[in-house]
């Protein structure tokens, strides 16, 4: 069934973009930078008034609005920034910063085993009971990544929207992390849309590839297609530009 | 004799040392890449060759540059040829924000208006722009980053000196303009361009598709210096093989789905 | 939008107040309009009804407005109550004065301010850039307009008779109220660019620019047209501030400009005269403020658009002796309020212009009071006074700060009022008291603070772990409360304790002028405008409170170096290209 779809989506420079993510899928949108992929992330995310086109999540059209009125959404949908370290609170400890969703967004029966939920998230990507209780600041690259991936989680939304997850990290620990998200996504069944230019992490991470250029959706296929036989000009760019070891 | 000769580089502050001996040579028109994670103190060999180091370090042995001892000598007091150009990660702070970059490429040329007119749009056009009249028009901040970053590499280019220093210059850029930079670099270093090339980058990938030589520093220290394809071939260094396996992993991603049926 | 609306309600609402003076003011302006036409009429109640049916009071203050915009837009501002003269022709000549004044004194501003900014510029070219340490700049920007021109007339023309001490007859007489208007301007003006050049000098593009060697001129225009249109706006303020400084100084040399002129009025309830001196020295403080804003568009062009505009922010490092000077300066106050406390300062009982001696260790002045115990109880009142002003100008600050585009015209007129302007105004309103004082201080130094909360809200918000919250199901305003303002408060509560000294200053610059509280009251400002008269005759009269109050001065400016730097206008300032990364959140 479709999780979320966007329909004719033209904002700024997106024009007249078509998508859709449908339960436990994995979709991955590749572009350089200027292509539009930040402003269709902001348009998915309700952060922002489409001037064309919708936004639908289940079958329900989804707007920009007060957190009361897109509580529903945020529960179905959650989001794991770019440089997921800077996002968290510096004052704030660990388990308040995963508790925050819970709060503002969770049942009143939720509220009531918010320690427990709590506890859960931050064991499925593996932060030691030892850093639980410490601040932002305390943390390395690695683990802060992982308590920003845990403060999605932890109200099981059915689809997480990453922005270049990886993309600030050295080598050694973006390969790390890649790995982990992908074993988090295996296990709960959540659907990802991941977007990126490195190729290197959708193919990592995604079943299927939209190539976004110039504000449009050049290309729509399984990714292990687009890396064998790109076809939009685009799309070659993007394959051939991905820098590997001889 | 090495265009760049740095010897027993040390840096320290006040509570502890940076920099433990760094030797590291770049002999005329080679390309020699510089490997390290943060905190390996590839930003400060950079800085003590450029001049720029911090009042504040404490910096000893030496660094000479087209023969000249310039450890400590800001570049504004060193000779022309030990002015190294360089580009930089940031490529909006490496330009002046208030002026098209089309007068800023013509600082270091004298002559007449027009004459120096002509000589930027003909660089800016040698380095792949379409409509070098827009872009001399421009401000820094009209331009995208990897524009940006083709226009320091041009005001690189006009200094006189024959070492070009890159920091870190494709890492805020995405992979296709990060893969149109790095062959620029490759066209205009190296053997018969007469300028050699030094590039700092965290990217073994990068390097390996640029550079002749691989340094990787680690903790301070040089922990490998040997030809590219030697490094990669056989790595002698812990740090070094973590970096090959690292990059592989990630490829091997690319592959497998790619191969998959 | 909101902010075009805030701006023009608040000229609006500035303008509306100058226009109901007469209907504002608490004393019957028909009392003073008698007793000016004739001294001995009897102050009968048909006398008083009459000219309160000529003045039109009894319309109200709807139909006085009404008139009084539609007289003055025909350039009539009316007669004088005291001489019975129209205001206009007397206004516009003093106003020509005060031009002029304001005038030799942008040339004192001028060198003094290419004299500070030389070492700076030099140090970058020679590829070291360095803060330089600021004393000589400090040293000037330290002393207030009323003080300094105390000090020039004593020592120069009391003293050493070398120049005129009072009038305006030839450029010798504007000699030294220039330098008295020109010093502390300069000094800050000068103090501001050589920051900015030594900042923007260490900046990634004068390496990129050395590297490919650019001549030094280019670099050296390259340095100024980096550093000089980010503080143009704060340059504005300075050159505004003039204005207020042209009230003090006028007053100290009897220089009949418009300054002058409007204490006068304030003082004799001559209201005519104080709404045209008011509203000319109002537009005049406008046009400066909008002529530095038109140089810095015309500066940037394209630029000013383009968001690669940074305020070179601050990279001060606050070292030891930074705190040596305003340690010192507290430590020599707290020893006059103690050494003060123990007298009365009210008792007649010593004799009159006694020197200093054992018990009596600063002397005694001109109705024989001991000037140590005027002195330190001065101090004491002015203190609680000043820090009531601040935890005041805090709260306000604060919240006008957290909405930044409604507040924005309020914040840019009161920043950009000298005290001394509120102090007329409050004055005109409520007559002259220490209450009137703090009212008119408080009136202006909330806005600095508002601007503070405002550049750190615009920060906080920037921030991509705020940016991030409204997808956790946090709103707006419950962000707002709950995670921007807890960053905000503690570091705009400093700053409103490091302007204390600041807003005693201010306290004191309006006593003197006699805006302030009332003979016999110990205040500083009126303690040194009463030993004026006396200066040759009994030096330390003058010399006491003078020096106190440089004590204070310096206290204000060392202790304002350790404040953090007030970003004013945040949301124009955009930041540096390599902040706005892509970022869907915010």
């Amino acid at each position: 069934m479709t999780l979320l779809r966007c329909e004719g989506l033209s904002l700024r420079l997106l024009r007249d973009v078509d998508l859709a993510v449908s339960d436990g899928e994995r979709l991955g949108v590749v572009g350089e930078s200027g292509a539009g992929k930040t402003t269709l992330l902001r348009a998915l995310l309700a952060l922002e008034q489409p001037d064309a086109g919708t936004v639908t999540c289940r079958g329900r059209q989804v707007r920009p609005g007060s957190p009361r009125r897109l509580g529903w959404f945020r529960r179905l949908v959650q989001y794991v920034p770019q440089d997921p370290a800077s996002t968290l609170d510096p004052r704030r400890s660990v388990r308040e910063l995963v508790a925050l969703p819970v709060q503002r967004l969770g049942t009143p029966d939720e509220g009531r085993r918010m320690r427990g939920l709590v506890d859960e998230a931050l064991d499925a990507v593996d932060l030691p009971g030892s850093l639980r209780d410490a601040r932002a600041p305390q943390l390395s690259g690695g683990q802060a990544q992982r308590v920003a991936l845990a403060r999605a989680l932890v109200l099981r939304p059915a689809l997480l929207l990453a922005d270049e997850p990886v993309s600030g990290l050295d080598l050694p620990l973006r390969a790390q992390v890649l790995a982990s998200l992908r074993a988090a996504f295996e296990r709960q069944g959540t659907s990802l849309l991941l977007v990126s230019h490195d190729l290197a992490a959708v193919a990592a991470l995604c079943h299927r590839t939209v190539v976004l250029a110039d504000g449009r959706a050049v290309e729509d296929v399984p990714t292990r297609q687009l890396l064998r036989a790109p076809q939009h000009p685009s799309s070659r760019a993007l394959v051939t530009a991905v820098p590997t070891l001889p | 004799m090495p265009l760049l000769d740095v010897r027993g580089l040390r840096v320290d502050s006040a509570s502890r040392g940076l920099l433990q001996g760094v030797d590291l040579t770049v002999e005329p028109e080679r390309r020699v890449g510089v490997l390290g994670a943060s905190g390996s103190g590839k930003s400060l060999t950079v800085a003590a060759v450029l001049g720029l180091l911090p009042p504040a370090l404490r910096a000893t042995g030496s660094v000479r540059l087209a023969g000249a001892e310039v450890l400590g000598v800001p570049a504004a007091r060193r000779p022309p040829g030990a002015r190294p150009g360089v580009v930089r990660q940031d490529s909006a702070g490496a330009l002046h924000p208030l002026l098209p970059v089309g007068r800023q490429l013509a600082l270091p040329l004298g002559g007449s208006r027009a004459f120096a007119r002509a000589r930027v749009l003909e660089t800016l056009e040698s380095l792949g722009f379409r409509d070098p009249g827009r872009i001399a028009g421009a401000l820094p901040s009209e331009l995208s980053g990897g524009m940006r970053q083709r226009v320091c590499l041009a005001l690189a280019l006009m200094t006189p000196s024959s070492l070009l220093v890159a920091d870190e210059p494709t890492t805020a850029l995405d992979v296709v303009t990060q893969a149109g930079v790095v062959s620029l670099l490759r066209d205009r270093t190296g053997p018969g361009t007469g300028r050699a090339l030094l590039f700092v980058t965290h990217d073994i990938a990068v390097v390996a598709a640029l550079c002749d030589e691989l340094v990787v520093l680690s903790d301070g220290r040089v922990v490998e210096h040997a030809p590219v394809e030697d490094v990669l071939a056989s790595p002698g260094h812990e740090r070094t093989r973590e970096l090959i396996t690292a990059a592989r992993t990630v490829e091997a991603h690319l592959y497998a789905t790619a191969e998959a049926p | 939008m909101v902010r075009l609306l805030s701006r023009v309600l608040t000229v609006v609402a500035v303008v509306a107040v100058v226009g109901l003076l007469p209907w504002l003011s608490g004393r019957d302006p028909a009392l003073t309009v008698l007793r000016g036409r004739s001294a001995d009429q009897e102050a009968t109640p048909e006398a008083l009804a009459a000219v309160r049916e000529q003045l039109g009071l009894a319309d109200g203050p709807l139909a006085l407005l009404g008139r009084w915009a539609s007289d003055v837009l025909r350039g009539d501002f009316g007669t004088s109550w005291v001489s019975g003269a129209q205001v206009l022709p007397g206004a516009l000549s003093a106003l020509g004065v005060s031009v002029t004044l304001m005038a030799f004194s942008f040339v004192v501003v001028l060198a003094v301010a290419a004299l500070l900014v030389a070492p700076s510029l030099l140090g970058v070219l020679r590829g070291s850039p360095r803060r330089t340490s600021g004393a000589v700049a400090a040293a000037l920007t330290a002393l207030p307009e009323f003080l300094l021109a105390t000090a020039l007339l004593v020592v120069v023309s009391v003293w050493l008779g070398l120049l005129p001490p009072y009038g305006w007859d030839g450029p010798s007489s504007a000699v030294l109220p220039a330098l008295a208007m020109g010093l502390p301007a300069g000094g800050l003006v000068g103090r501001l660019i050589a920051d900015a050049v030594a900042t923007s000098g260490a900046e990634t593009w004068v390496s990129t620019w050395t590297a490919a060697g650019a001549p030094r001129a280019a670099l050296t225009r390259g340095l100024l047209l980096r550093a000089v249109p980010p503080v143009l706006p704060q340059i504005g303020l300075v050159a505004v501030g003039l204005v207020g400084g042209a009230v003090a100084v006028e007053r100290v040399f009897a220089i009949p400009g418009l300054g002058r002129t409007t204490l006068g009025a304030a003082q004799t309830q001559d209201l005519p005269v104080l709404q045209a001196g008011m509203l000319l020295l109002i537009a005049l403080g406008a046009l400066l403020g909008v002529a530095t804003d038109v140089t810095r568009r015309a500066v940037l062009g394209r630029a000013a658009r383009a968001g690669g505009l940074v305020i070179p922010s601050s990279g001060h490092v606050v070292r030891r002796r930074d705190r040596l000077v305003p340690l010192t300066a507290l430590l020599l106050l707290a020893v006059l309020v103690l050494g003060g406390l123990a007298g009365d300062p009210y008792a007649a009982d010593r004799g009159r212009l006694a020197g200093p001696s054992g018990d009596l260790l600063l002397g005694a002045d001109a109705s024989g009071r001991d000037l140590l115990a005027r002195l330190g109880q001065g101090a004491a009142t002015t203190i609680a006074t000043a820090l009531a002003v601040c935890l005041a100008a805090y709260a306000v600050g604060l919240l006008a700060g957290l909405l930044p585009n409604a507040t924005a015209g309020p914040v840019e007129v009161a920043n950009a009022a000298p005290p001394v302007i509120a102090g007329l105004f409050v004055a005109a309103v409520v007559g002259p008291s220490s209450t009137g004082a703090a009212v008119a201080v408080l009136l202006v130094s909330w806005a600095p603070l508002a601007s503070h909360t405002a550049a750190l809200v615009a920060e906080a918000v920037a921030q991509p772990h705020v940016r991030v919250l409204p997808v956790l199901g946090v709103g707006r305003t419950r962000a707002l409360l709950t995670h921007v303002l807890p960053m905000v408060a503690g570091p705009v509560l400093r700053n409103a304790f490091l302007r204390l000294p600041g807003v005693a200053l201010a306290l004191a610059g309006l006593g003197f002028l006699g805006l302030g509280p009332q003979p016999p009251t110990p205040d500083w400002g009126l303690v040194l405008a009463e030993g004026m008269p006396y200066v040759e005759r009994a030096p330390w009269v003058v010399l006491a409170p003078a020096l106190s109050l440089v004590a204070l001065s310096v206290l204000a400016v060392s202790a304002s170096a350790l404040a953090p730097s007030v970003r004013r206008r945040p949301g124009r300032s955009a930041r540096p290209a390599t902040a706005q990364r892509a970022e869907p959140v915010g």
